[in-house]
């Protein structure tokens, strides 16, 4: 019975498994030991191509900044129509896996784009944002965000929502939204930090 | 005469205590910021989808007026938010944003994206009947909804620009920044 259950949600569990896992390694003492080995890395990302475009070329680095934001208005804006559509606030008249298939294809692809700027970003300052908490929280809010939306909510509603619990479903929405919106706050409070 | 109007109500502007408290408050002043910069995913976000929706990527199969009924109401809430706040970090530092090149430079592409999007709504009003569950919108209909996410794109860039003091007054430029930034020969503040 209990393994039965457990197998249902084996997916769920490994991803908050997963998470627990990233939290409690974030809030103790390894996370120094971390830190200091990936020193090297981001020392090495500051000297790489986008590091030295990045730093030598203010424009060239606003631009990708531009970019960056652009990425991340599409990408919310995936997240607002596909939850919204699942709490019912959204394009109510309109079959879900319509409006989450073709909102998920755009978020994937603007999520690449904001990824590949923000590594280029990242290369420009690394050795000032390893220093910063508000850093690693973003990443931490983003790795959550990324297993959340590929490992539970995709999975859950992939074959519709009709036999789904509607909490469940309103719950799954709540979460993206919270999860993607912290990801966005940290993301610009970093300008703000160092 | 226009950049000697403009800078002393910017001077006007930035002798109020409200001005300086805002901008002197770290943490108001970036809530400010943060605030206009999410302001993007409900304004911007929603706008590209139904840009998208008349180039026939997102929803072709969502009749485009359900796409532009449904989604108006959240990104004009979204816009709210981005103009009171825009306004509010102008207020917070008047004379630097006002003879900036790429705020000037943002202003204008504004107007244009206005006009564009009063031009593409009067057209869609107009032939929607015929094309409404169509996957793609008419070349009109097309051409201004790339000429919208041409603006937007312009405008987001802009904004990040104005961080950057490459052609402030307080620095020596050519006469072409100088008159297009409306720098005042001995002005004091900047």
């Amino acid at each position: 019975m209990l393994f039965s259950f457990l197998n249902s949600y084996r997916r769920s569990i490994a991803t908050t498994a997963l998470l627990a896992l990233a939290l409690a390694f974030a809030f103790s003492s390894l996370r120094i030991n971390a830190w200091e080995a990936v020193l090297p890395l981001f020392e090495w990302m500051e000297t790489s191509w986008f590091g030295v475009i990045g730093k030598t070329w203010g424009g060239a680095f606003a631009v990708v900044q531009a970019i960056h934001l652009l990425a991340m208005a599409l990408s919310g804006g995936a997240i607002l129509i596909s939850n919204g559509r699942l709490l019912g606030l959204l394009l109510r008249d309109q079959p879900v896996q319509t409006i989450l298939i073709k909102s998920h294809r755009l978020f994937v692809i603007s999520l690449i784009i904001a990824i590949i700027s923000g590594v280029f970003m990242a290369c420009g300052v690394a050795t000032k944002i390893i220093y910063l908490p508000v850093y690693w929280i973003k990443m931490l809010a983003l790795t959550a965000g990324v297993l959340f939306t590929f490992t539970i909510k995709q999975p859950l509603l992939a074959d519709g929502v009709e036999n789904l619990n509607p909490w469940v479903v309103r719950a799954a929405a709540v979460a993206s939204l919270t999860v993607w919106f912290t990801v966005a706050a940290t993301g610009r409070w970093i300008g703000y930090s160092g | 005469m226009l950049n000697q109007l403009i800078y002393d109500f910017a001077l006007w502007l930035d002798a109020s205590r409200w001005s300086t408290l805002l901008h002197e408050s770290y943490y108001m002043y970036n809530w400010v910021e943060t605030a206009h910069v999410l302001s993007l995913v409900p304004s911007l976000g929603i706008l590209f989808f139904i840009d998208l929706r008349m180039l026939g990527v997102a929803f072709p199969e969502v009749p485009a007026t359900t796409i532009a009924r449904h989604l108006r109401l959240p990104m004009f809430i979204g816009f709210g938010l981005m103009i009171i706040t825009g306004l509010l970090l102008f207020y917070a530092i008047p004379v630097r944003s006002s003879q900036s090149v790429w705020f000037r430079l943002k202003f204008l592409l504004l107007i244009g994206a206005g006009i564009n999007a009063l031009v593409f709504h009067y057209r869609m009003q107009q032939s929607v009947g015929s094309w409404n569950t169509a996957p793609v919108a008419p070349a009109n209909i097309r051409a201004g909804a790339l000429l919208s996410l041409l603006f937007w794109s312009l405008i987001v860039i802009c904004g990040r620009l104005i961080a950057y003091d490459w052609y402030d007054c307080v620095r020596q430029q050519s006469g072409l920044i100088n008159l297009f930034a409306g720098c005042i020969d001995g002005q004091s503040q900047f």
